[in-house]
């Protein structure tokens, strides 16, 4: 009884150990998860909101991109965009805000790929967008690249995915609004 | 003394309550509770996944906010077949398109007038209903690729999303 003890204690003691290791060393995949669910949030907000609370999020969302990030969006019948630099993504943003009721951004599946080098990342992931007053959520895979620079894991290069290769296809100018 | 003894040793509860919540043999409800656990654990995590339909492309067969299962062993036997509706994943299995399979590999796939050519016969669809008016040239279709649609035609075609679907994105086939 007493040998069983001592080895669940030292079981108990080593698993405490591995969550203490990974809490404190966070991996690069999980780092980089925890940083695009912080991106989706910022750009999120609620029609419940007053204009300044609405702007307050904005300056923060360029700390997510590199300067000279690229962003291809290309949504069937929906939005058709391209920005090519973080400035560009936070006039984006802020033309959402003054145009768009309210905004959730969500990304329910995220598949994270770390290059051997640990400096650069892939993430392949689905994006759920609801635009209030519209009835049907925006959702499309997509790609983004993301590199480390000076300890941050910025996103430099975001591109749409095309789940289903659509051949007969007119693009609609959307309002630059929906996807920010 | 002994009589007091005696009631202070009674149940609380009354035994026909305590056999509703535990079961005559209490070991054998938990192993029960363990083994229904696991089971729903592995049947509804990993073989059939419960899916609510968010949209309304698949109207009128499955209506919107209904509730199915994906069947994922479906193709361990056989390859997707015509007419199936199928799974088929984004990024992972959280948000996923349901689509009907109507060209298969090596096919060619077009729209003439909303009605689907097939190797440039058409094919029957009973189960659309829609007013469709699409117009799509000719797609071939490679060895591992499907051409998917939904049932609710009725829209423009830039705003459905269909076309051709990689296998490996085929998860499963609907269950009901």
């Amino acid at each position: 009884m007493k040998i069983v003890f001592r080895f669940v204690l030292a079981a108990a003691l080593v698993a405490f150990g591995v969550w203490l290791w990974m809490v404190l060393f966070p991996s690069p995949e999980k780092v980089i998860h925890k940083r695009l669910v912080a991106l989706a949030n910022t750009v999120s907000f609620s029609s419940n909101q007053g204009n300044l609370a609405r702007l307050a999020g904005v300056p923060n969302l360029g700390d997510f991109f590199s300067v000279n990030v690229e962003v291809n969006i290309d949504v069937p019948g929906r939005v058709q965009e391209r920005l090519m630099s973080r400035q560009e993504i936070v006039q984006a943003a802020l033309a959402a805000r003054s145009a768009v009721g309210g905004l959730t951004v969500k990304f329910p599946d995220i598949n994270i790929t770390v290059a051997p080098d640990k400096q650069s990342a892939t993430a392949d992931l689905t994006v759920e967008i609801n635009v209030s007053n519209q009835r049907d959520p925006i959702v499309q895979e997509m790609k983004f690249t993301l590199q480390k620079t000076d300890g941050k894991w910025l996103v430099t290069h975001i591109e749409t995915v095309r789940t289903l290769s659509i051949f007969h296809f007119e693009p609609l100018r959307f309002p630059s609004i929906v996807l920010t | 003394m002994t009589a007091q003894n005696q009631t202070t040793r009674t149940p609380r509860l009354p035994n026909w309550l305590r056999i509703a919540l535990v079961g005559r043999n209490p070991k054998f409800t938990l192993a029960r509770i363990a083994v229904l656990s696991v089971t729903c654990f592995v049947v509804f995590g990993f073989i059939l996944l419960p899916v609510r339909i968010g949209e309304i492309s698949m109207l009128p067969t499955y209506k919107e906010r209904s509730v199915n299962f994906v069947n994922r062993l479906a193709y361990l036997r056989h390859e997707p077949q015509r007419g199936d509706v199928v799974a088929i994943r984004l990024a992972g299995i959280h948000l996923m398109y349901m689509k009907r399979i109507i060209g298969l590999p090596g096919e060619t796939v077009a729209f003439v007038n909303g009605r689907v050519l097939i190797n440039d016969e058409a094919l029957d669809e009973p189960y659309e209903k829609s007013n469709c008016d699409w117009n799509m040239p000719p797609v071939k279709l490679d060895a591992d690729e499907y051409y998917v649609v939904g049932d609710n035609r009725s829209m423009p075609t830039r705003y459905h999303v269909h076309g051709v679907a990689k296998r490996y994105r085929i998860i499963g086939k609907l269950f009901l």
